[in-house]
């Protein structure tokens, strides 16, 4: 296992949450020092608490990384079997300081 | 592959950037750096909550005011396409594709791809950020 | 340095990062680097009812600037080894 970086992340699907809340998910198709990303294929999950998650078509993304919070690897077969129609929560907080 | 190299390869395609203010620049990448500072033409901003629009014929962009941008999809294979060649071509000292910046041109100077061809007299107003009311 | 080498001694250890954003995520320190970036694994996040947008995420890495607090297991904290290693540090040694 590699030290803290993306690396063996590249070619992942990944969540990617940004500091104004936003959850991105997509393949991982590069990174670089200062975590900025580029998301392939990849789409928004827009949570509400009137609705279920909803989800946007974004495409291909260059992130940058100072306005990123979180990547996560997304576990395809957990991610299978969640129901996002069913979900609902309100939106992530935007970073606060 | 980095970030960066896909903005570069973007140059000449429509791009759209989303500042962290919220505001939306949609235009043709002129150009960017290794700050991610980009150059568009031909821009429509939009406002944060997307009832207002500007037309510029240009802007520059700082790159650490920037959220994200979206590249249009065939540019992430033009990337291999470009570092193949690139690859490709080490052995031969010259190589010097296409006009302007490409990847390893020299650097400084005004216009980009075909600046000051494609837009006669290039307006000097409308850079910046947009503030109009 | 001092919380880069610190944290480094946490690996293996489990831990709750809570962010700025308010989520908090629990989960084993993987690893840490020199901007405080931190990876855990077996992640779960504190109050998956409220917070279920990471609810397919085992794996996580967390950008070092976001980090609020990192709460620790109470009895990881060697104060001797921390109270030497800040003099020295201190000292510019």
């Amino acid at each position: 296992m590699s030290e803290a970086g993306l690396a063996d992340l590249v070619g992942v699907t990944i969540s990617v949450i940004t500091n104004d809340g936003r959850n991105i998910v997509g393949t991982l198709k590069g990174y670089d020092q200062a975590t900025n990303v580029i998301l392939d294929d990849c789409h928004e999950r827009v949570y509400s608490t009137k609705t279920g998650v909803e989800q946007l078509v974004l495409g291909l993304y260059v992130i940058r990384g100072d306005n990123i919070a979180v990547v996560g690897e997304v576990d395809d077969e957990l991610d299978s079997q969640i129901d996002l129609g069913q979900i609902s929560a309100a939106p992530l907080k935007p970073l606060a300081h | 592959m980095l970030p960066l190299l896909l903005l570069k390869t973007a140059q000449g395609h429509p791009v759209l950037v989303e500042l962290k203010n919220g505001e939306t620049y949609n235009g043709h990448m002129v150009q960017c750096d290794s700050w991610m500072n980009v150059h568009l033409r031909e821009v429509i901003c939009t406002s944060k909550d997307g009832d207002r629009f500007w037309r510029m014929p240009e802007t520059k962009i700082r790159g650490n005011t920037i959220k994200y941008l979206r590249v249009p999809d065939e540019v992430i294979d033009k990337v291999k396409e470009d570092s193949f060649k690139r690859d490709e071509k080490r052995p031969n000292v010259a190589r010097g594709r296409g006009r302007g910046r490409a990847v390893g041109g020299r650097e400084s100077g005004p216009g980009g791809r075909g600046g000051g061809r494609s837009v006669p007299g290039a307006p000097a107003r409308g850079r910046g950020r947009g503030r109009g009311e | 340095m001092l919380f880069y080498s610190y944290f480094k001694t946490l690996k293996g250890k489990e831990v709750t990062v809570e962010l700025k954003n308010d989520l908090a995520i629990t989960g084993t320190m993987h690893s840490v680097d020199q901007y405080l970036n931190i990876k855990l694994n077996n992640t779960r996040v504190v109050n998956e009812q409220k917070y279920p947008h990471m609810m397919s995420v085992r794996n996580c890495f967390i950008r070092g600037s976001v980090v609020r607090y990192v709460q620790l297991p109470p009895g990881s904290v060697d104060t001797e080894i921390l109270h030497d290693a800040t003099r020295r540090e201190a000292r510019g040694g």
